[in-house]
């Protein structure tokens, strides 16, 4: 059991010790395939620094994340909130409809989406190509956080709910004050889940953004790797700081990402 | 009892502001390439990959043309190879110009699938510049049509690699890997790994690049002169390339890697004694700063059974391409002035970045005569452009890269055991011609 265990968590764990090492060492001592700490971190963060404007990635990427996030959960949990709660005839038919989209891969809708944005960037050029908007737009709800809040909903109990109207809550009244504050290890898995694809969101931001000024965590490292004779002590340290982020947000909702994950209402 | 909105609503607004309001830098630029055409517009964009060599060599042209053009602006903007060709494949088929370069840098490998399907989104540049000015197998990629649409640039000629002191271990001399075969190639390796325990060379089963120099050192590629029908069936080249590959990994002198670290490693660890690629491979090779003055340059071995192969040949290789959208007036003049014409601007790019360029007026000069003592005080840059010129032309077509998935399932086959070499062939063909209806 434990034998099976600690190798698992060996698997797990070794790529990231590779990564943090690997930052450390020269290029050449990556590809050898060295596995002990080197001296090189300052010289790879001071040559990553100054070819590339890793900062303002990060900025961009963060702004995009966390706007993605904020939207995502007010507006997937509203929905997913008002599936399960309200009664109507046609919600399970919108659902399924709903739920059929998430079989759509994101590449048969790239096309037609860029499309869209082209003629957006005419009348509203802030929402258009090229700008973080347009990232944020098409990816800041998806059908499958509706159906995890619809989900974790199924166990929230209702008398709360009507409590609630007899003290004479109005509808959204209901949904701020009494859902949101019961559901926050719903929140807090929700949030990570949309903030780690949003942050590691490659396709879209790609094909979407353009100037240099725009460009994610992501698209800057695809372009380290692209050289001829790419400098892996460089990209390793660009990984490393690019994970930072994720890893943070993580970490302090690890406890409510647990809950969450496994339903539980407090 | 409402100061939840008092919270939510601005949270919420600010969000959306967060996003919307920082576009400022990039969407002015796209929002102005909109509307009606405007050839002469001053400001352009390119696309291209590599900081420390296409990229490069973008910033020596541009600083090179602001002199006499004070009033042009040219924005260099950084992508992946692939990043590249995807977004291209996205905004071409959309059908929408916008957030489109002015020029754009694409692998001659793929570059009929764009010209081929997208005409009217490039621009001719016949009137610019002259396609017998490049080394002649570039006009193969870059034309279509009888059109000249691509801007030859950098040279993928290829060359053998080799560490001098394992060839003297093993009793050879330069002159006895110098225009040899690869039947004497696989010999030498034999001998070298007797004599050194170490391998010939490095190679991916999967990454076919080898089979492909071996092609096009004969003169002959995956597809027919038309750039669309399969030529793998019957292809005498190829059957030998083919075999020739088989013997490599079965004389064992072939140390296996499975991507693009594990090839650098091979050589910089001196696990391997020999190199045979594209010379884009000098600065990894220099990399290793230890091995100065173990290796030398020469020809790459051509196939013994085919008469019209010969001692030079291609893998990789771009050029540049300007697209039809606001500014192209202003781009191919750009492009033209610098990378089609300016002999001495190859010159800096060789000596400065280490771009071989395929412009035959500057094939010489000074540049090229430094000799480069990581390989004994070789010339390699003047040998590389000689065999620049010697390099057979190809139509590499539509599918390389499709005919290259089919194959490499069909190469383990082979180097397996499992399949003999026209099974093989036959095989190959059928599903080429199957799946490229």
């Amino acid at each position: 059991m434990y034998l099976f265990l600690s190798l698992a968590a060996f698997v797990s764990i070794f790529p990231f010790f590779w990564m943090i090492v690997s930052s450390t060492n020269l290029s050449v001592d990556v590809t050898k395939g060295r596995l002990l700490p080197g001296t090189h971190f300052l010289d790879n963060l001071q040559k990553l620094t100054s070819s590339v404007d890793i900062w303002s990635a990060m900025g961009n990427s963060a702004k995009i994340a966390i706007s993605t996030t904020i939207l995502a959960m007010l507006i997937a949990s509203l929905a997913g909130y008002g599936f399960e709660i309200y009664r109507s005839k046609a919600k399970d038919v919108v659902f399924s409809i709903l739920l059929l989209s998430m079989m759509i891969p994101f590449a048969a809708l790239m096309v037609p989406l860029y499309r869209m944005f082209g003629k957006i960037t005419n009348f509203f050029p802030t929402f258009g190509i090229d700008t973080p908007a347009a990232v944020v737009i098409p990816t800041f709800t998806t059908a499958f956080l509706i159906f995890f809040f619809r989900q974790s909903t199924k166990m929230f109990p209702r008398e709360l709910l009507e409590a609630g109207r007899m003290d004479g809550l109005t509808e959204l009244g209901l949904f701020f004050r009494i859902y949101l504050p019961t559901m926050k290890t719903t929140y807090a898995a929700a949030a990570i889940i949309t903030f780690m694809a949003s942050w590691n969101n490659y396709m879209w931001p790609l094909v979407i953004l353009q100037s240099p000024e725009n460009q994610t965590i992501p698209l800057l490292i695809s372009n380290l790797g692209s050289g001829y004779a790419p400098d892996y002590g460089m990209i390793m340290m660009a990984i490393v700081i690019s994970t930072i982020p994720t890893a943070l947000v993580f970490f302090l909702m690890q406890k409510h990402f647990v809950a969450g994950m496994v339903g539980s209402v407090k | 009892m409402k100061n939840w909105k008092k919270i939510l609503l601005p949270l919420a607004a600010s969000a959306l502001m967060l996003s919307a309001c920082s576009g400022g830098g990039g969407n002015t630029e796209t929002a102005a390439s909109g509307g009606s055409g405007d050839a002469a517009k001053k400001e352009i964009t390119i696309w291209a990959w590599d900081p420390n060599f296409n990229i490069a060599a973008l910033n020596l042209a541009k600083e090179k043309y602001a002199k006499d053009h004070p009033d042009v602006t040219i924005n260099i903007v950084e992508n992946a190879q692939a990043d590249i060709v995807q977004k291209l494949n996205t905004g071409l088929n959309s059908g929408t110009t916008k957030g489109l370069p002015n020029v754009v840098l694409i692998e001659d490998y793929r570059a009929q699938n764009f010209l081929q399907a997208y005409p009217d989104a490039f621009r001719d540049m016949s009137d610019k510049i002259k396609a017998e000015d490049f080394a002649d197998y570039k006009a193969g990629p870059t034309s279509f049509d009888g059109k000249q649409y691509g801007i030859p640039f950098d040279s993928g000629v290829t060359g053998f690699y080799i560490r001098t002191d394992y060839l003297e271990q093993a009793g050879y001399t330069l002159k006895d890997v110098t225009n040899i075969d690869w039947d004497q190639f696989i010999e030498i390796g034999k001998k070298i790994k007797a004599a050194t325990g170490k391998d010939m060379l490095t190679q991916d089963p999967n990454d076919l690049g080898t089979l492909r120099v071996m092609l096009q050192s004969a003169g002959s590629w995956y597809l027919k002169e038309d750039g669309v029908t399969p030529n793998i069936a019957g292809n005498a080249a190829f059957k030998e390339a083919l075999e020739l590959y088989k013997s490599m990994f079965d004389a064992d002198i072939v140390k296996l890697n499975s991507d693009w670290s594990q090839f650098v490693a091979a050589f910089n660890s001196g696990d391997v004694a020999s190199v045979p690629t594209g010379n884009w491979i000098t600065p990894s090779v220099k990399a290793e700063a230890s091995q100065s003055g173990k290796w030398a340059v020469v020809p790459i071995p051509r196939l013994k059974d085919t008469p019209n192969s010969v001692n030079a040949s291609n893998s990789g290789g771009s050029s540049w391409y300007v697209m039809n959208v606001d500014g192209q007036d202003t781009a191919a003049d750009f492009m033209a002035d610098t990378f089609g014409s300016d002999a001495e601007l190859y010159q800096e790019l060789l000596s400065k970045i280490g771009v071989l360029g395929t412009l035959k007026a500057a094939a010489g000069g000074e540049a090229y005569e430094q000799p480069d003592e990581f390989f004994g005080g070789q010339k390699i840059y003047s040998d590389f452009a000689k065999w620049t010129t010697e390099v057979p032309k190809v139509n590499f077509g539509l599918h390389t890269y499709a005919i290259e998935d089919i194959l490499s399932a069909e190469v383990q086959n082979y180097l397996n055991g499992s399949k003999d070499v026209d099974a093989v062939m036959n095989d190959t063909q059928a599903q080429a011609e199957a799946q490229l209806k």
